[in-house]
């Protein structure tokens, strides 16, 4: 086979069971390019019962790679196209690759696996994906069979007024189909986690993944660009079959389950989780930059007034859904990426304007932050942030505050 | 033009409509699909009151109630407190009592508080009648207004009556300006501005 990619997606087919979900064919056929790789998949899915070679996502990848023989000139695709090829994935290679970002056609597969959500082993993928999508849809059919009425009416209503305001400038996101997928993935959650229920900006955080799951999915576009906005994936959604979308829905169900399961207090009753947070924000900010901090505490500016929301959506308001893709490609390959690592991207998100904050007063100092310069931000900007604060984390991460220099001279 | 007498600090709180009306005020426009409020959002202007230039600090919380131990902080800093209910949904209108109880608890007893019924745009969708709201804003000792963050009908003078009463306390010392928590505050001392010299005179502000 001269495209790897091939390879790997009939490894994958091999090994997958069907997945009752999936229309494999109308995902792998729509490049034309890619013809030979269609009949392969194809050829492997048939002696499996049924569609379903979708097991890590790497059929649709592969063929997003029009007339680039599978990206292999790049570095980063190539190490990507190996580790993920690899019957037992090497999580800790992956976490290092991903750090630094993952190229958009591993990016679902990758993110999959980084959450612990598909098995690193790749013949218990296939099984594994049919049970969890077979168990979110059970669920699905349960919550929703006897109809709007038996559902809990408060909560009901405040995720159906909350969706069309999710991501409101995407026009994916405004997809009637989207939404209803969306209503459904944040009532099953909140329904099953009553110690939290649903607050606001869980919808925020449940974007990413329904994004980046969707993209494979979608066809290509004119010119073979990828669908990097979510603008030109709009128009595609309603190619897309049920089965599909369902399959999007459940996978990103899952991924935000777990997702939260490592933030939970985040959300429970009075959000000890975010309180903690913005407490060693500030400290670490003071040891930083402490005469940033005094200017803040001089303007009685509180770091609670800004930052409650960068924690309750994890900056997720501040940057655009690309911007926080790529955050979370780190993230996701950090320890803790979402709690302790998210600390130190907010303190280096605020030192970045440390010059400007240090000219405004209260008043200037709140609209800046309310509405900070991020609008033209690219992977670039997102990335030297993620750098800072890996920086930060670095360096003060296990240093008792009484050692830094700044305290001493306090003293 | 940035000048002021006084600062006060309001709170907007209730089921819905306070950024729709913090953004009319504040910015003169209407978003029909608003950004959800997480936490709480900032918002200023400045407002005429007795000649004299009174500027507005309005922090509007969210009305969902995993973020009410976050959004109470932010009522005892407050001598300004808007309530507002939707007139269109009886539900918002019931939860105003609890809304009531909790700013009482939390904020300072002088705090004036005004009772918004918005939305008086869609009267054919009313389910709260103007007496109604009127009746509980005067049982309860509340300013009362409708108010549509929509047209902008009547915003402005919500928020303007209250800095009117604030500012009469302020006058009869009943509020305490530069107190602890102070909801009111001097403005900047502003050498040659003739409404502000006796200001500055008074309270020792902008003496060095």
């Amino acid at each position: 086979m001269a495209d790897p990619a091939a390879h790997v997606i009939a490894g994958f087919a091999n090994v997958s069971l069907s997945s009752l979900h999936w229309s494999h064919t109308s995902d792998a056929c729509i490049h034309p390019e890619q013809a030979g790789l269609c009949a392969t998949a194809n050829g492997s899915l048939a002696q499996t019962a049924a569609a379903g070679t979708d097991a890590v996502g790497l059929e649709a990848a592969s063929s997003r790679s029009s007339g680039q023989s599978n990206g292999s000139d790049d570095p980063a695709v190539q190490k990507f196209h190996a580790a993920l090829s690899m019957p037992n994935i090497d999580i800790a290679q992956l976490q290092k690759l991903s750090w630094k970002g993952i190229p958009g056609k591993y990016r679902s597969t990758a993110w999959r696996l980084l959450m612990g959500y598909l098995p690193l082993n790749a013949s218990r993928r296939g099984p594994t994906l049919l049970r969890k999508r077979r168990e979110y849809d059970d669920w699905v059919s349960q919550t929703f069979a006897r109809g709007e009425e038996s559902l809990d009416r408060a909560l009901w209503h405040q995720i159906r007024i909350d969706v069309p305001r999710t991501t409101a400038g995407s026009p994916l996101f405004q997809a009637p189909r989207v939404q209803r997928s969306l209503e459904r993935v944040l009532y099953c959650w909140a329904a099953r986690h009553p110690a939290s229920g649903y607050v606001q900006g869980i919808n925020d955080l449940l974007t990413p993944f329904f994004y980046v799951f969707l993209e494979p999915h979608l066809p290509p576009l004119p010119g073979g660009a990828a669908h990097s906005h979510p603008e030109l994936a709009a128009a595609a959604i309603d190619t897309l079959d049920g089965a599909q979308v369902s399959a999007v829905e459940a996978d990103s169900f899952w991924c935000l389950t777990k997702l939260l399961d490592g933030i939970q207090d985040n959300y429970t009753h009075a959000q000890p989780g975010i309180q903690r947070q913005i407490v060693k924000m500030k400290e670490l900010v003071a040891r930083i930059d402490s005469s940033l901090a005094a200017h803040l505490d001089t303007e009685g500016v509180e770091f609670i007034q800004f930052a409650f929301r960068w924690m309750n959506c994890l900056l997720m308001r501040e940057v655009n859904l690309e911007s926080t893709v790529r955050m979370w490609d780190t993230y996701l390959a950090e320890p803790d990426g979402f709690s302790s690592f998210h600390i130190y991207v907010c303190a280096a998100f605020l030192l970045k304007w440390s010059k400007e904050l240090a000219q405004l007063d209260f008043q200037q100092i709140m609209f800046f932050l309310q509405q900070p310069p991020t609008a033209s931000w690219s992977a670039k900007d997102v990335e030297l942030l993620l750098s800072e604060a890996y920086m930060y984390k670095c360096l003060y991460h296990n240093a008792p505050s009484h050692y830094t220099s700044s305290a001493v001279a306090k003293r | 033009m940035s000048s002021y007498a006084y600062l006060f600090k309001y709170i907007i709180i209730g089921d819905t409509g306070t950024s729709c009306l913090l953004l009319q005020f504040t910015d003169h426009r209407f978003l029909h699909s608003h950004d959800l409020t997480i936490g709480v959002e900032f918002g200023a202007r400045i407002v005429p009151v007795d000649n004299k230039n009174i500027k507005l600090q309005i922090w509007d919380t969210a009305g969902q109630e995993s973020f009410r131990s976050i959004t109470r902080s932010y009522y005892r800093g407050a001598v300004g407190a808007l309530l507002v209910y939707d007139i269109t949904r009886r539900d918002t209108f019931e939860h105003v009592a609890t809304w009531l109880e909790d700013v009482r608890k939390h904020s300072n007893t002088e705090t004036t508080i005004i009772l918004i019924g918005n939305k008086c745009d869609l009267e054919a969708k009313r389910s709260v009648s103007r007496e109604e709201g009127e009746k509980f804003a005067s049982d309860n000792g509340l300013y009362f207004i409708e108010t549509s963050a929509k047209t902008a009908s009547n915003v402005d003078d919500a928020f303007i009556q209250t800095a009117q009463d604030i500012y009469e306390k302020v006058q009869e010392g009943v509020l305490v300006v530069n107190g602890e928590p102070s909801g009111v505050k001097l403005g900047p001392s502003q050498p040659g501005v003739s409404s502000m010299p006796d200001v500055s005179q008074i309270n020792g502000y902008g003496c060095c």
